[in-house]
């Protein structure tokens, strides 16, 4: 494959193309899924093509195709010149990239368990097995869910500076949710593992701790009230706070968000924009959900520091946004499939630790709610605008936990939220892994933080 | 290799001719490709113009009730061959689903007019390129400045369904869709929005119209301030109206509706709204963007009369959810794709309009919040939402007033059914299929300063 991506860019670079990248992509998946002790359905796919990038004539140009053979190669990448040429006339964003250091590299993340040598017999017992702790947790469930799902995926990145990396990921999940009910009133309760990792994820599955904790959540919540609306200081878990760095902070970092006008922070480099207790950071080389060791244009990844104690540090970026705002690129350019350009994205994105524990976060919130376990979020980076959902929560009341709140979403403003972090745990932990939808493009990320309270953040509920 | 030319009636004529010989109980074999020449707009202006060909082939097995489901983007006949094996072994594998009936058998259609457009489907990037200049020099004359993110994307697609129960279906379509969103600073103030428009044919789109409304949205969020909890009135305008009616519609199809799984689980034959409230569904309208002479499993679509009077008068079925309550499948089988798996949801959705309109309902409002952008997007299981109005304005004494930031509002997605208050006679038809109304609830719980 590497023959052929090679010989396209060469291609490429004699057609006038100042740049040319061609990119393999494969993706094999397996999954099991288990309803109410039944597993239901099994299933496996094949993505697998080569989408081809290209600066002519100042604009990009990108094709891709599923079709492997030489020709279809070759089709898609005049189809990408043509693309780029039919374009020079319209008034728009002119592609610029920095020059990037070739990197020739091959690399296989390692594995405990390789899942191919563990047969679906077997699995589907464990999931099995996993599945029964939650069902027979009470009679208060109602339906219970559990899904296994096991991706290998394959990049390989040619492009005309000279890199050829080839980098095959290993990625396991497991997920678990639980429906409770009593009369009218039902609710859910959810648990998920996954990582750069084999099967060691099922093996490490401990059911109480896994699919009992999903289904006590779904049955607690039947007797927890809505949320109190209005503006409070809010204590967020590690899992709430990694969905707020996300969203409110990470996306606005994203160096074509910020070249491209779509930014609240891109006029602030070097200014203060969080409170001293905030260091963010997003590492593509910490053991978590979002590694990688190169990037989709062959960069070679390196941590990315954000925000150094509240002063903005650093943006993240792709080899054209780093030469359209300056900086260094330190590989954040991933692209889904080869149906999709690289574009900037996040890694494991965390805040970083302080030296509080969670008692001293909580013990000066006289009226508070504190927020556990993510579901999802969004952010209008333009506006600085984010929402997040989370699993459920407890008021606060003189630095105790006290009523159990569900169904909870947080809404507020990212520099005002940031500024007004005023307590930092000690306890980082980066335990949100899943996918990062943007531009139409699903990602591998993950993200954490540490125990945190945060002043004025607006919250929604019924009450 | 011209895509046009690519032929996807053999690998699936190969793969049922082997799937026929494995003793399985029931099977189909769905293959699709698409060409997609799209426009990618960022910053100041057009960023990237994209081609994209795209091909596969999925299978479904069913073995003593169990499921086995493989996919993949080749049609070499090798690679058929593999994934078939994969389905089938993985049906042997799968349990018993005590809820399985079998899949459904041919029914012949009505065939539906205009779905496919030549235009689009001989579109060049080139011409794409300009329908997204249009957009932006529309934007433009309406106030030069912006920066931008968005695009245009067209495509042309053809599947290919057979099943062992004699089902063989072959469509095709065209799509072209447009999104805008400009964004203006005046220091720290931002004005930002975004308009977007899809549609089967091109001659629906008025790429101008798309860039001049975004640019006078985007004006308008200027000066955006917070604004006290409380309970108010609160008027959805057709982009919010569509997502009160898409999660009411997500509630009432497929096997989770009939599982007892949602919140509206228990509203069959019953009065959720007042009797003003009335949602179609129809995926037979000639040139609609959800039409098709069939479903995802190759059942012919029909006029499904939701909500009549404000009671929901059917679900929205498969053949499986159907199955499971001893009804006929409603036609609404959604198969996204050659990934294989097969759900259920809706079509195009028409709420009738009624007899007020959008003026005479803020006119009427001594204070209330106009959510012109807003996603009243529920907990599937208990129905509660808590979402932030993502675009909206203070109503005061019966007069729009100042856009509103950092704006919740909360509740229980029935609860706002039952209180719509009034339905405007205009409203917005997308892709010439959906209509949405703006509708007036009568209180909402909203969490501000």
């Amino acid at each position: 494959m590497r023959d052929l991506l090679e010989a396209v860019v060469q291609r490429g670079s004699e057609a006038g193309a100042s740049f040319c990248e061609a990119r393999f992509f494969e993706e094999r998946s397996s999954s099991i899924s288990i309803e109410n002790g039944v597993a239901r359905t099994l299933g496996s796919g094949i993505l697998r093509g080569v989408g081809v990038r290209v600066i002519v004539g100042g604009r990009w140009g990108f094709a891709s195709t599923n079709l492997l053979a030489r020709q279809s190669v070759e089709t898609a990448l005049e189809d990408a010149i043509g693309g780029a040429k039919s374009i020079a006339a319209q008034r728009g964003e002119d592609a610029e990239i920095v020059d990037a250091k070739p990197e020739v590299d091959t690399i296989h993340h390692k594995v405990k368990i390789d899942p191919e040598d563990i047969s679906s017999e077997e699995k589907v017992k464990s999931m099995l097995e996993i599945e029964k702790a939650a069902r027979t947790f009470s009679d208060r469930v109602k339906d219970t869910f559990v899904s296994y799902r096991e991706v290998l995926t394959k990049v390989v990145v040619c492009n005309s500076f000279g890199t050829s990396i080839e980098e095959t990921t290993p990625r396991t999940y497991a997920y678990c949710s639980v429906i409770s009910k009593r009369g009218d009133n039902m609710q859910t309760g959810f648990e998920f593992v996954g990582n750069v990792a084999g099967y060691e994820i099922v093996d490490g599955i401990q059911p109480e701790q896994f699919s009992r904790k999903a289904a006590e959540k779904a049955v607690k919540l039947l007797d927890a009230q809505p949320p109190p609306r209005g503006t409070y200081t809010i204590v967020v878990d590690p899992r709430v706070g990694g969905l707020f760095v996300h969203e409110a902070f990470g996306h606005n970092s994203e160096g074509d968000l910020v070249f491209g006008g779509q930014s609240i922070i891109s006029d602030k480099m070097g200014e203060k924009v969080a409170s001293d207790l905030v260091t963010i950071v997003d590492d593509p080389t910490e053991p978590k959900n979002g590694r990688f060791v190169y990037d989709h244009e062959g960069t070679k990844a390196r941590q990315h520091p954000i925000v150094d104690k509240g002063t903005l540090v650093g943006f993240l970026h792709s080899l054209e946004s780093a030469a359209k705002i300056g900086g260094e690129p330190l590989g954040s350019a991933r692209a889904q499939s080869h149906h999709h350009p690289p574009v900037v994205r996040m890694s494991n994105t965390y805040f970083g630790p302080g030296d509080m524990t969670f008692e001293e976060v909580l013990e000066d919130v006289d009226l508070g709610v504190y927020l556990s376990g993510s579901q999802y979020g969004y952010v209008e980076t333009q506006k600085g605008q984010f929402t997040c959902k989370v699993e459920q929560g407890w008021l606060i009341e003189k630095g105790e936990l006290t009523d159990h709140l569900r169904d909870v979403a947080i809404n507020g403003l990212t520099l005002d939220a940031l500024k007004n972090v005023t307590a930092m745990g000690n306890d980082l932990r980066i335990d949100m892994p899943g996918m990062c939808g943007k531009s139409g493009q699903g990602m591998y990320v993950d993200a954490g933080a540490p125990h945190m309270r945060i002043e004025g953040i607006t919250i929604g509920g019924r009450r | 290799m011209d895509t046009a030319e690519i032929d996807l009636v053999t690998p699936v004529e190969k793969a049922i001719g082997l799937l026929s010989s494995m003793g399985l109980d029931f099977f189909d074999v769905y293959a699709a490709y698409s060409r997609s020449p799209s426009i990618d707009i960022l910053g100041k202006g057009i960023k990237e113009a994209r081609s994209r060909t795209d091909l596969g082939i999925g299978v479904r097995a069913y073995k003593e009730r169990g499921l086995g489901v493989a996919f993949s983007q080749s049609l070499e006949l090798t690679d058929v061959e593999t994934t078939l094996h994969r389905a089938v072994d993985f049906a042997k594998m799968a349990q018993p689903d005590p809820y399985f009936k079998g899949i459904p058998g041919p029914s012949k259609a009505q065939e539906i007019a205009d779905l496919c457009d030549g235009e689009i489907k001989a579109l060049t990037l080139e011409e794409a390129g300009g329908l997204a200049k249009r957009m932006i020099e529309a934007v433009e004359s309406v106030r030069p400045g912006a920066m931008y993110s968005g695009g245009v994307g067209a495509s042309y697609s053809r599947g290919y369904l057979t099943t062992s129960t004699g089902v063989c279906v072959e469509a095709e379509k065209t799509a072209i869709s447009a999104f805008i969103a400009p964004t203006y600073r005046k220091g720290e103030d931002v004005g930002s929005s975004h308009e977007y428009d899809y549609a089967i044919s091109l001659a629906e789109m008025d790429f101008g119209k798309i860039g001049k409304m975004a640019a006078e949205k985007a004006l308008e969020q200027f000066g955006s301030k917070r604004v006290e909890s409380g309970m108010l009135p609160i008027i959805l305008t057709p982009d919010s109206t569509n997502t009160l009616i898409v999660g009411l519609m997500g509630a009432i199809s497929g096997e989770s509706a009939v599982k007892g799984r949602t919140f509206a689980s228990g509203c069959l034959g019953k009065q959720v709204a007042p009797q003003i409230l009335e949602i179609d569904d129809d995926g037979t309208i000639p040139g609609a963007i959800a039409s098709g002479a069939y479903d995802g499993e190759g059942v012919p679509r029909r006029l499904a009369r939701v909500v009549s009077k404000g009671t929901v008068q059917t679900f929205l079925h498969n053949s499986y959810s159907a199955g499971i309550v001893n009804v006929e499948t409603t036609g609404h089988a959604v198969r996204r794709g050659y990934g294989g798996y097969v759900g259920a949801g809706p079509t195009n959705l028409r709420v009738k309009p009624g007899n007020s309109s959008l003026d005479e309902m803020i006119a009427e409002t001594k204070r209330g919040i106009l959510a012109t952008n807003a996603g009243f997007f529920p907990n599937m299981v208990s129905g509660e939402f808590s979402t932030t109005i993502d675009e909206g304005f203070l109503i005061d004494r019966g007069e729009k007033r100042h856009p509103v930031k950092n704006l919740m509002a909360g509740g229980h997605m029935l609860e706002l059914y039952r209180n719509i208050d009034l339905i405007s006679k205009e409203g917005r038809t997308i892709g010439k299929g959906h209509f949405y109304p703006s509708i007036k609830i009568r209180e909402i719980k909203l969490a501000g300063k």
